[in-house]
């Protein structure tokens, strides 16, 4: 009973401004904060009181940092509006938890609420009373949004919302943010509540802390008020729609295999329902960076554009359908209420590995996009499988890998698709093993000191999820995603851009009269820092078999992993349109040889090794990015980074050399 | 008095006590697992753990281990 956080009545941040401060431009809106449990309905009712418009970094599990946004204007007076996280419990809470505690007992930095909405779920009035009680001593004005009214029916109750009104002392509003019915009527009351503080006493707000005497609280006051017509409260509702689906989906012979469906619907979407979207992205920052060469006059600022930026962003804009598409099928699942019964599927085996049931969704992410996926972790509860979920969630075989794959296989097994295909399968599978291998051995030697780790997690009533809403969701998710990610990447390519364009002076080639090069200048790749770069490193590169120009491409893809093959482009030489590009590579790469001397370059060897290199090495700094601000230290960062490429680096070293010893060029 | 981890599926029991960590039985009770509430198993996970259970209207997947903890009577 430690951490149990003492909310000190009418203290903290009490600016009781509101009512009396005369309405003006200089008076700041007032804030409002949604509370409630998880799966009460609180971002679809935020959605609706929004319209949508809310900034947010939320990623499928749940809210997972605050979405601000601001009352629509049919809404009277505009409010400002956070969502926090659902809370279960005050005790051990996980970081998302604290920080709506935060939020709460007015610590928070910068939040700080002037009036509450209380999301409350009507089929689990008590449950949700209770923890509404948390927030209730706040002391602010505030209104009870009751959710699921439409779901009371099915399970055989009413509630008079009058009643319940009268007996709790503050407004009750039945909404349904899914389809905005009731929204307008909770924004009045809230603005009442706001305008005139309630004389009632707040049933809530005096609530014990300790849950025995609070749960035995709330029942009376629910009882007593007659407020709620309770079927029998001893159904096991064994032919209800959610106790027959569950039947099914954790069946114990049907359940795997459903769930294995599932997923793999969720991968075919992902690969082939985006390919004709990412076609067009690629088009599209090709011809962004055409038209710059065109307008802008001919010189490196124009080529730094139109390669650096259109060319960097674009490399990894192409990805953006199949995250897109990723936030919607798991917005889909999660609303239904399938993504629960998953991490119940899967929670025996990934807490063998020392991982938590809901390690499934960051580790499904992983395979589009470690980022979201790094994000989608603050859902776990316990610090140590919260951190040993982000260790691995690198090994798992993003998309960006996908095209280095793609050209490696062609350059190992030419003119036969299928056997290509197979190797493909089976580095996913693979890198699934070997992520809950590396788990399983990171908990066991390492991170040793089990602490508590709980699931006792809700399985939500299925419900069928409405699709305005859903892609309402997904937008604000992926442009979340964007927001975040761009800049580094942006950021990341440029610089990279940079190191492959310019090198010294003193190394460049001078047409005869032409003015000497200043100490830094524009370079071709071949002289370039990047160059430089990969000779200083080729003794490191001999032994993966590999020389500098392949070194390039290896540091050029740490903006973005897919980088290499268009590296590999440029520092082979590789000249022409899209469509031949791949073809004149291919070309380059079975003639290539290392310099003064016949070897060549790719071999089986080097290509295998190649490919194990990119299996296991963190190639992505957007990812470091994203794991240092995770983890609040650049220690775990770099350990990861240099973990897995040093990792990659040895067993494609070993590998290399095996296949050699065992007469494999 | 038993285990709710023994009890027969699809039947309802009252919760006697919680007996397990200190920190984790706190959250149980937050959760609403307090003593003298109904709750039932109603199925387990295909790999038998974790179970799920109703208590107060809600349907929640619990590990063994924490249903080790929740010692229940048959409810009559």
């Amino acid at each position: 009973m430690t951490s149990a956080p003492t909310i000190t009545p009418g203290v903290g941040s009490e600016e009781p401004k509101l009512a009396s401060e005369p309405p003006g431009q200089e008076s700041r809106r007032p804030t409002v904060c949604l509370v409630g449990a998880p799966n009460a309905g609180k971002t679809a009712l935020m959605n609706a009181l929004t319209g949508g418009g809310f900034q947010t970094a939320n990623y499928p599990g749940v809210t997972v940092t605050l979405s601000r946004g601001k009352s629509k204007p049919e809404f009277g007076p505009e409010v400002a509006l956070v969502d926090l996280p659902g809370v279960q419990s005050a005790v051990a809470p996980s970081p998302e938890e604290e920080l709506s505690c935060k939020v709460l007992e007015g610590t928070h930095h910068s939040v700080r609420p002037d009036a509450l909405i209380l999301v409350i779920d009507a089929t689990q009035l008590e449950r949700h009373l209770k923890l509404a009680g948390f927030a209730a001593r706040a002391r602010k004005p505030m209104v009870i949004a009751l959710t699921m009214m439409d779901l009371l029916a099915r399970a055989g109750q009413s509630v008079n919302v009058s009643k319940l009104s009268a007996a709790l002392g503050v407004p009750v509003i039945p909404v349904d943010g899914r389809t905005g019915w009731g929204v307008p009527e909770l924004m009045a009351g809230l603005h009442r509540a706001i305008g005139e503080p309630s004389k009632q006493p707040n049933a809530l707000a005096g609530l014990p802390d300790e849950p025995i005497a609070s749960y035995a609280a709330v029942r009376e006051i629910i009882e007593s008020s007659g407020a709620v017509r309770k079927g029998n409260r001893l159904i096991l509702a064994k032919d209800s729609l959610t106790a027959r689906i569950d039947r099914v989906v954790l069946h114990r012979y049907l359940g795997f295999p459903v769930f294995l469906i599932i997923l793999m619907s969720l991968f075919a979407a992902i690969f082939w329902a985006a390919q004709p979207f990412m076609d067009w992205i690629e088009a599209g920052f090709a011809a962004a960076g055409q038209l710059t060469l065109n307008v802008l006059p001919e010189g490196v600022l124009a080529r730094f554009i139109a390669e650096g930026i259109f060319g960097g962003v674009g490399a990894v804009a192409v990805f953006f359908p199949q995250i897109v598409i990723l936030f919607f099928l798991m917005t889909l699942l999660e609303d239904s209420g399938y993504l629960a019964r998953g991490a119940a599927l899967v929670d025996k085996p990934l807490s063998y590995l020392g991982l938590h049931g809901r390690s499934f969704v960051p580790m499904l992410s992983g395979y589009a996009c470690a980022i979201p996926a790094v994000l989608a972790a603050r859902t776990i509860p316990s610090k140590r499988e919260r951190l040993l979920t982000i260790w691995i969630l690198p090994l798992m075989s993003c998309s960006a890998r996908l095209p280095v794959y793609a050209l490696l296989l062609a350059a190992l097994l030419p003119g036969s698709p299928w056997k290509a295909g197979l190797a493909l399968s089976s580095i996913y599978v693979a890198s699934l093993l070997t992520g809950a291998l590396t788990a399983g051995l990171v908990s066991r030697l390492i991170l040793r000191k089990r602490a508590s780790s709980m699931l006792a997690m809700e399985l939500p009533v299925y419900r069928k999820p409405l699709i305005k809403p859903t892609i309402r969701m997904t937008w604000s998710r992926s442009s979340a995603y964007l927001k975040r990610a761009g800049a580094p990447i942006a950021i990341i390519s440029a610089i990279i851009w940079l190191v492959s364009n310019f090198g010294f002076g003193s190394r460049q080639e001078v047409a005869p009269g032409a003015p000497p090069p200043s100490f830094i200048s524009v370079s071709e790749l071949d002289h370039s820092f990047a160059a430089q770069g990969g000779q200083i490193i080729e003794p490191l590169l001999r032994p993966m078999g590999i020389d500098w120009r392949v070194g390039v491409g290896l540091i050029s893809a740490f903006a973005a992993r897919e980088v290499f093959v268009s590296s590999l482009a440029i520092v082979f030489h590789v000249a022409g349109d899209e469509d031949s590009q791949q073809e004149g590579l291919l070309e380059q790469m079975r003639t290539a040889t290392f310099a003064g001397g016949a070897q060549r370059v790719f071999t089986p060897a080097s290509i295998i090794g190649l490919m194990v290199f990119f299996f296991f090495s963190l190639q992505c700094l957007s990812t470091v990015a994203v794991v240092r601000s995770e983890t609040n230290s650049w220690k775990i960062a770099g350990l990861q980074l240099l973990f897995y490429t040093g990792l990659g680096y040895l067993l494609s070293t070993a590998t290399v050399q095996g296949l050699r010893f065992f007469g494999v060029a | 008095m038993l285990r709710l981890l023994d009890a027969a599926h699809n039947e309802w029991y009252l919760i006697e006590s919680l007996e397990g960590p200190e920190e984790d039985c706190r959250r149980l009770l937050d959760l609403g697992l307090t003593p003298g509430e109904e709750m039932a198993v109603v199925q387990a996970a295909p790999l038998g753990d974790p179970l799920v259970v109703l208590i107060r209207g809600m349907r929640l997947a619990l590990r063994r281990r924490e249903a080790s903890w929740i010692q229940v009577r048959q409810y009559v």
